[in-house]
């Protein structure tokens, strides 16, 4: 919805716009590609965007995974959301950084995690390219529209903050990347009818039994925290768990932070009340 | 950091928004007045029934929206309210049309002229969400008329004149609107949205001639037929689609006389008039096709792009003129027919055999929703371009970006 609302920005501001997802799974924190074009005379190329001029991050984490500057134009920026200052950035190349903390001012404005309208503040305050109002338009027309004016008015009230809070800078160079992240057999070597068994790539587990290799961890905003002492044992979390990230001790449960996705649903359900949620602060991203 | 350029001014009649392929769907639906709406939701074409959802609770039009169990319910029902006399719309999407595939033959007999939308999604296996055109070929027999679009607002014009075409007396042959999964369901773009004045004064209300309830004169209608009889209603379907050509050629001419935009009929072409070869395109990969034949152009090769928007009625002769002087034709689908090449290459073959013997090339890209870019697109011409002069030996199915296959 951000590069929707983006792209209602800059036709506001008088551009051509266009604007669509790469729809995969998405959900809440599950990583998502989303591409806009504005300010061309002509929008006509209608495929996804490999040399962007912007690149906006929404989740920190996904640097560890993603090489996001692969494609930036030379010149180009990155904004990421971060509680990082833009000058400790460390991605595949130097970049022009513009960082925010957008999660902090997401959760006070809007009370959830839903970062996108923040990112759009940042993104009119670092390029210059879209006025605040445009922003402000775009919110409103796709957010207002389908959501409420209420709802609408919270994330005009985050995308404001978030563009008096972003920070400028140059971010460093350092970070390496696997050359390629995803398996990509030729015809040939592709199981016949995709029937897929277990099989190790050189990216990694696929087929039956590979989903343990798939993390999910860094989808959480927010953490469950269990009370060794006051948990009972009584499996409900582990019962209710949507993603079998709990499981089953001999005194007490155990959470699997490298799968758990924060959905909070272990601390609604615990009994004995011994699992709260706890906002997670990314940790010092390793070089 | 990056110059930017003015927006062009567009052309508007009622209300311009940036607005989703779906959403323009919808609003074409809407202002074409249908009175019953029955459909199965199924991504991506769910929100084009949400958005009408929301039209009809906010009271800006009035219908009979019937929530059905499953797709051939939804084309069930529909059916039954044309055959009834009055305006119905559907939209679905991949599994939801191969569902539909049995009621589908039963209204162009009929002379019921269904409009529905269909968002083009591969239809498994493997299963997948995105764009494939494998949805709406394999119903190339059934009667329907078919039409591909190439963005949001083609996609809202097309219901409108959609309508028009399909309830000529002389056609009366349902309709289904091919538009490309998330490439226009789901891109937000600048739209004009046709008001409903506007839209009355372009499509008047429907007036059956035929099939209607009207208990002062009952009739059967979906009768069983014996060999008697069946033989001649083919024979007069098959008649009737091939006087819709015309009907949709001057449609599109009247609806640009109104709003000020036409999509040259069956087919549209670009800078073709001095091209040595062509590339035929159809969905949103003539958007890209367009970027690429500038740039080509501005290279100096001598190229051209054919945009067929008539899958069904074929646009023949036109196609037969406008490739008169061609030296090689290629042509790209986004569905193959298995064994044999793209269901439109098949067709542009048939077509153009009393009238040419260059090279016509199979094109096959982007199936099951992989991205066709420009240099994918550039690939295309740059095999037709080889392949011109030739002669029919240098015919050939090429897939295009394949791993293990081709580049």
């Amino acid at each position: 919805m951000a590069a929707q609302a983006l792209a209602v920005a800059a036709s506001h501001d008088g551009y051509s716009a266009i604007a669509f997802p790469f729809f995969g799974a998405e959900r809440r924190g599950a990583p998502v590609l989303a591409f806009t074009r504005f300010g061309e005379e002509r929008l006509r190329v209608r495929t996804q965007v490999y040399e962007p001029h912007f690149v906006v991050v929404l989740d920190e984490s996904l640097v560890e995974t993603v090489d996001v500057l692969a494609g930036l134009r030379p010149g180009g920026m990155v904004i990421v959301n971060t509680t990082r200052a833009p000058d400790r950035l460390v991605l595949s190349k130097k970049a022009k950084s513009a960082t925010v903390d957008a999660t902090t001012i997401a959760l006070k404005h809007t009370k959830q995690a839903a970062v996108n309208t923040a990112m759009l503040g940042a993104f009119a305050k670092a390029t210059g390219l879209i006025t605040l109002e445009g922003v402000e338009a775009g919110i409103m027309e796709v957010f207002g529209r389908r959501l409420s004016k209420e709802i609408a008015d919270r994330n005009v009230a985050a995308a404001r903050a978030a563009y008096e809070a972003t920070r400028l800078g140059e971010g460093d160079s350092g970070r390496v990347y696997a050359k390629a992240t995803k398996w990509l057999p030729t015809a040939q070597e592709l199981p016949p009818g995709l029937a897929t068994p277990p099989m190790e790539t050189p990216f990694g587990r696929v087929g039956v039994g590979s989903s343990p290799s798939n993390l999910t961890g860094g989808w959480r905003v927010n953490k469950p925290v269990l009370d060794g002492a006051e948990c009972t044992n009584c499996l409900l979390c582990w019962f209710y768990c949507p993603d079998g990230s709990i499981t089953r001790g001999e005194k007490i449960v155990e959470i699997h932070y490298e799968y758990c996705k924060g959905c909070g649903i272990c601390a609604a359900v615990c009994a004995p009340k011994a699992i709260h949620m706890e906002r997670e602060i990314e940790e010092e991203v390793k070089a | 950091m990056i110059e930017m350029k003015p927006a062009v001014k567009l052309p508007t009649t009622g209300e311009r928004r940036m607005v989703t392929g779906d959403y323009a769907a919808a609003w074409g639906a809407m202002v074409s007045r249908p009175q019953v709406v029955a459909a199965y939701p199924i991504t991506p074409q769910t929100m084009i029934i949400e958005h009408l959802a929301e039209f009809l609770a906010a009271g800006k039009f009035d219908a009979e929206m019937m929530r059905v169990e499953s797709e051939h319910s939804a084309m069930s029902a529909v059916i039954a309210a044309e055959a009834t006399g009055v305006r119905a719309y559907t939209a679905t999407s991949s599994q939801g049309l191969a569902l539909m595939h049995e009621p589908l033959f039963v209204s162009p007999p009929m002379h019921l002229p269904i409009v529905m939308s269909v968002v083009n999604r591969t239809v498994a296996s493997p299963l997948g969400i995105w764009v494939e055109h494998n949805d709406t070929m394999p119903q190339r027999d059934t009667g329907w008329m078919q039409i591909y679009v190439e963005d949001g607002q083609e996609a809202l014009d097309m219901v409108l004149q959609g309508y028009k075409v399909a309830e000529q007396p002389l056609v009366e042959l349902p309709m289904m609107i091919g538009m490309d999964a998330f490439l226009v369901s789901h891109t937000i773009e600048s739209v004009d949205l046709i008001s409903q004045e506007d839209a009355d004064a372009f499509l008047p209300p429907y007036k059956p001639v035929h099939a209607y309830l009207d208990p002062q004169r009952p009739m059967v209608v979906g009768a069983a037929a014996p060999p008697e009889y069946i033989q001649e209603v083919r024979w007069e379907t098959d008649l009737r689609m091939r006087r819709a050509a015309e009907f949709l050629e001057e449609t599109d001419r009247e609806f640009g006389r109104k709003f000020g935009r036409t999509y040259g009929g069956m087919i549209e072409t670009y800078r073709l008039e001095d091209a040595d070869v062509a590339l035929m395109t159809l969905g949103t990969v003539t958007s890209t096709a367009r970027e690429v034949v500038d740039r080509l152009r501005a290279q100096g090769e001598r190229v051209g792009l054919i945009k067929l928007r008539s899958f069904r009625p074929f646009p023949a002769e036109r196609l037969q003129d406008a490739t008169a002087h061609l030296k090689a034709f290629g042509v790209y689908d986004r569905a193959v027919s298995y064994g044999v090449g793209g269901p439109s290459y098949i067709e542009a073959r048939n077509a153009l055999y009393d009238t040419t013997t260059m090279p016509i090339l199979s094109f096959l890209a982007g199936l099951g929703g992989r991205d066709v870019t420009p240099q994918d697109v550039e690939l295309m011409f740059k095999k037709t371009l080889a392949a011109a002069g030739r002669g029919r030996r240098a015919s050939g199915v090429h897939w295009i970006g394949t791993r293990g296959v081709s580049p």
